[in-house]
């Protein structure tokens, strides 16, 4: 009964075909997130360069007009670019303190059941697609502005810049949330017990110490809010002008994302015009990889700074770096006091500069004048009204569209056609188009992403692949949804030939989903200890046995909480399959592959924007849309919670 | 030695990286017998005791050379499978590892993924091991509990269990107790007294008291040397190294 009675001698090389076979089928799952990206590069640039060599580069990105449709088409990208840089600064000015005090508030100030409520809410937060908060900007934010200021519109930068920080707010919190918990204990303990007050330790000991994961969250901020589209075409509005004055912030701008979202859609293909677009995808892209990249290197960075190790001596090394933004840090709060006051007095709103000035006297004379226990409380206290206003802002959003929506959403709603344009009848074919856009897509990225996180995790060692995988997965991870859109539509659509379709709908979100497969399956996988992977190769147990008997079943949840999270984006995304797979009105329900659908998000899109007088369907449709992505999300947050508690090494 | 020799290191060389880790080991290990290998942190003990059911080809940037001779066939050559290798040489780890699964799980895993698959055999083997690691008394009636209910020492003759259940010839054992209180000590080292009736058992240990009790034959290593070998007793009570009894005496270490 007893195993392994043969003779000792015996432990030659044998031949394990299954072993051969599974890591032949991971490597190709691992290659085929390389081939994604290449190809959406090869694609964006062969479509892009008749536009690069007939206007020429140079007058491409330096022209001031973009005007394609006029009697002499212009094609120049600053006013492009000068909207996209006006909107994305004015959210970081909007996002950064917010977010940073809502992180610090969380990490440090939140009592932990305050703290088990504030985070799921901010990764809630993220889930909302962003055609929702499009809409609620355009119904209620722009309203609000145009009454407050008593312009004729409130469509502008100001718009767009408070938008696109709500929607960049999560990733900014949780990021750096992250940053802050993650600075060791002793380091806290060690300042508290030199007799430093808490605010002391946050501000001298946690945040420097987190600083570089603060930043990374920034670029990480300002990566979401270059790529936005949907939000952005809502309430910005796209007038592809300079703004004159530039700080005019009630002007309208129109931003590279919008340009494309706008344009993409009533362009001839193959024309002039058709190739510009793709150059502004091209450009577009290149700045988002360029901000990954800057993102990438400060978490690198970061990482290495914790292990201890640092290579690189000499001006670039980290610590250098490190040493010169403490330098800074104490200048940092008046620095930016005045550039805002500055900036404040520019477009002419003489007491926002005042109220800046005495709001930092203020903070000076409290600084000099009282105990330290008391600065505290006001830092604090200033803290959590800034944790308030974000917390009631979220509310405030969740309410409107809820208590006006819900009371349209009825069970005919539910189950039927839309009629006259979408302002009666109902959203069944939306339903049931998003519903089967978010399965084919899942269907297809699952195993894809699970096979090479399968492979990245346990079949190699680091070596120059694993770097381009891992690098190829990071851009693939930050690239706008709308670029992916364009790929869709010029690979799948056109060259492959599937037209208008499902097929291309789901292909072109699966490959926007790849990423976030990948990497929480690598989490998943990469928290089993290696204790565990030693145990069973000690045992004499092969790879594939270790890791299907090991290491997959603990982390089936981690990988089921990726699965879940890729499905609430597949399901909110409009951009990717604006131009690959949705119509507007469509009655019947697809017959298969290569019938175009319709989609709750690309409905609620059109509905707020073309239909007028829609007004109760548009509610109802974004509580039908919200209450979906939230439901997603709160599914993946519980079991991630559940098994959180319940597996312990 | 006039035993059977089961494992010859000769000249062993390794590296991780650029750091060169054992220089030019040279040791015999005899069978059924209790072979210790002592010395200071970061002496190779642990490095050492990996290569011989090549752990360290999961370590990232590791090159061995020189011969490890087993049953006189070298387990570093180009034929040799570590995946059959270590179905023979069994190890168990400085920290207790079970997997989180149940007790019974544990230990049928081996046997499972070496293709025994009948419940009744299966069953046969976990009890018969869980006796040879003095757990069943404690165990019994709750084989079906998850491991990782179970104290640190119990982990730990869990983990030998497991590795008792693919029926290999030598057990490695890296620091065993070094996560655990004295009392789970000593019930591992009447453990190892019982096995090196059957097994080779090669272990790692920085109390020299433990490698004093339970060796018949004692290796001090220093910086990546092997400095002396011989009988424990010998050892222990008459160094030829002035190295060895400076750290036998606790002069440094």
């Amino acid at each position: 009964m007893t195993i392994g009675q043969q003779n000792p001698l015996k432990f030659r090389q044998k031949r394990r075909p299954l072993e051969i076979t599974m890591h032949t089928v991971w490597f190709i799952c691992a290659i085929s997130s390389i081939i994604g990206i290449f190809f959406i590069l090869i694609f964006l640039l062969y479509d892009a360069a008749p536009a690069f060599l007939d206007i020429g580069l140079i007058p491409f990105l330096t022209g001031e007009r973009w005007d394609p449709t006029s009697i002499i088409p212009k094609y120049g990208l600053v006013p492009l670019i000068v909207g996209t840089l006006l909107v994305t600064i004015g959210a970081m000015i909007f996002a950064v303190p917010f977010g940073i005090a809502c992180a610090i508030f969380i990490a440090e100030l939140a009592s932990p059941r305050m703290r088990n409520i504030l985070k799921p809410a901010v990764e809630l937060l993220a889930g909302i697609p962003s055609v929702v908060y499009g809409f609620f900007g355009l119904v209620i934010l722009v309203k609000f502005l145009q009454d407050l200021l008593s312009v004729p519109s409130g469509e502008s930068v100001l718009a767009g810049s408070i938008l696109l920080g709500i929607m960049s707010l999560p990733t900014i919190i949780s990021v750096s949330e992250d940053a802050i918990s993650s600075v060791p204990r002793y380091l806290k303990e060690g300042s508290l017990a030199l007799g430093a007050t808490h605010w002391q330790t946050i501000s001298q000991v946690i945040v420097p110490a987190a600083l570089s994961g603060i930043t990374a969250a920034v670029i990480l901020g300002i990566g979401r809010a270059v790529g936005e589209t949907m939000a952005v075409i809502m309430v910005t509005g796209n007038a592809a002008i300079i703004p004159s004055p530039i700080w005019n912030i009630l002007s309208p701008v129109r931003t590279l994302t919008g340009t494309l979202g706008i344009e993409m859609g009533e362009v001839a293909v193959g024309s002039l015009h058709y190739h510009a677009l793709f150059g502004v995808a091209v450009v577009l892209l290149l700045i988002t990889l360029i901000i990954n990249l800057a993102a990438l290197t400060v978490m690198k960075r970061l990482k290495s700074s914790q292990t201890g190790g640092c290579s690189r001596t000499g001006v670039f090394s980290c610590r250098m770096i490190t040493d010169r933004l403490s330098g800074i840090m104490p200048y940092l709060p008046p620095g930016l006091t005045a550039l805002l006051g500055l900036f404040l007095l520019l477009i002419g709103l003489w007491q926002g500069a005042a109220g800046m000035l005495i709001l930092y006297l203020i903070v000076r004379l409290v600084d000099r004048y009282c105990i330290r226990q008391t600065v505290q409380k006001i830092w604090f206290s200033l803290v959590t009204i800034m944790m308030g206003i974000v917390t009631l802002i979220l509310i405030f959003i969740l309410y409107d569209i809820f208590s006006n929506g819900l009371p349209y959403v009825t069970i005919d709603f539910l189950t039927e056609s839309p009629r006259n344009l979408g302002r009666g009848g109902g959203i069944f074919p939306a339903i049931i188009g998003t519903f089967y856009l978010v399965i084919g897509s899942i269907l297809i990225a699952l195993p894809l992403g699970i096979g090479a996180a399968i492979y990245l995790v346990e079949y190699t060692k680091e070596n120059i692949l694993t770097r381009f995988i891992r690098t190829a997965t990071d851009l693939l991870n930050g690239t706008p949804s709308i670029v992916f859109g364009l790929f869709g539509f010029t690979f799948l659509v056109l060259f492959l030939g599937f037209g208008i379709s499902l097929l291309a709908g789901m292909i072109t979100l699966a490959l926007m989903v790849l990423p976030t497969v990948i990497r929480t399956t690598e989490e998943a996988l990469k928290s089993v200890p290696d204790s565990l992977r030693e145990g069973s190769y000690a045992l004499g147990a092969t790879r594939w046995q270790t890791v299907r008997r090991v290491v997959l079943p603990p982390s089936v949840p981690g990988i089921i909480t990726g699965a879940i999270l890729s499905i609430g984006r597949a399901a909110g995304e409009t951009a990717p399959i604006m131009f690959t797979a949705v119509v507007f009105m469509q009655r019947r329900l697809p017959d298969s592959f290569f019938d175009p659908v319709m989609a709750l998000p690309y409905h609620l899109f059109i509905l707020a924007t073309n239909v007028p007088g829609a007004r109760n369907n548009q509610y109802a449709t974004a509580v039908v849309l919200l209450f979906l992505v939230i439901m997603i999300y709160g599914g993946a947050i519980v079991i991630r919670n559940h098994y959180d508690k319940k597996i312990r090494w | 030695m006039n035993e059977e020799i089961i494992i010859d290191v000769q000249g062993l060389n390794l590296w991780y990286g650029e750091n060169h880790a054992l220089h030019n080991v040279t040791l015999p290990v005899a069978n059924r017998k209790v072979t210790a290998l002592i010395g200071p942190s970061g002496c190779g003990k642990s490095t050492l005791i990996r290569c011989f059911n090549r752990m360290n080809d999961l370590v990232l940037g590791c090159r061995v050379t020189g011969d490890i001779l087993y049953h006189g066939q070298n387990i570093n050559g180009p034929d040799a499978d570590p995946v059959e290798l270590r179905r023979k040489i069994g190890m168990v780890f400085q920290k207790p590892n079970p997997f989180p699964k149940s007790i019974y799980e544990n230990i049928a895993y081996g046997p499972r993924v070496h293709g025994i698959k009948n419940k009744r055999d299966l069953d046969e083997i976990v009890e018969s091991c869980l006796h040879k690691a003095a757990l069943w008394e404690e165990v019994k009636d709750r084989l079906h509990d998850s491991a990782m209910s179970l104290s640190g020492g119990q982990q730990q003759r869990l983990c030998i269990a497991r590795t008792l259940a693919v029926n290999p010839e030598i057990i490695l054992m890296d620091e065993p107790c070094s996560a655990l209180d004295p009392i789970a000590t000593s019930k591992i080292e009447d453990l190892i007294e019982e096995l090196k009736k059957e097994y080779c058992v090669i272990i790692v240990t920085h109390s020299m008291s433990q490698a004093s009790r339970v060796s018949d034959y004692t290796a001090f290593m220093y910086l990546g040397d092997l400095i002396e070998f011989g009988e424990t007793r010998q050892i222990f009570e008459n160094p030829h190294k002035e190295l060895t009894e400076n750290y036998i005496t606790g002069r440094f270490g």
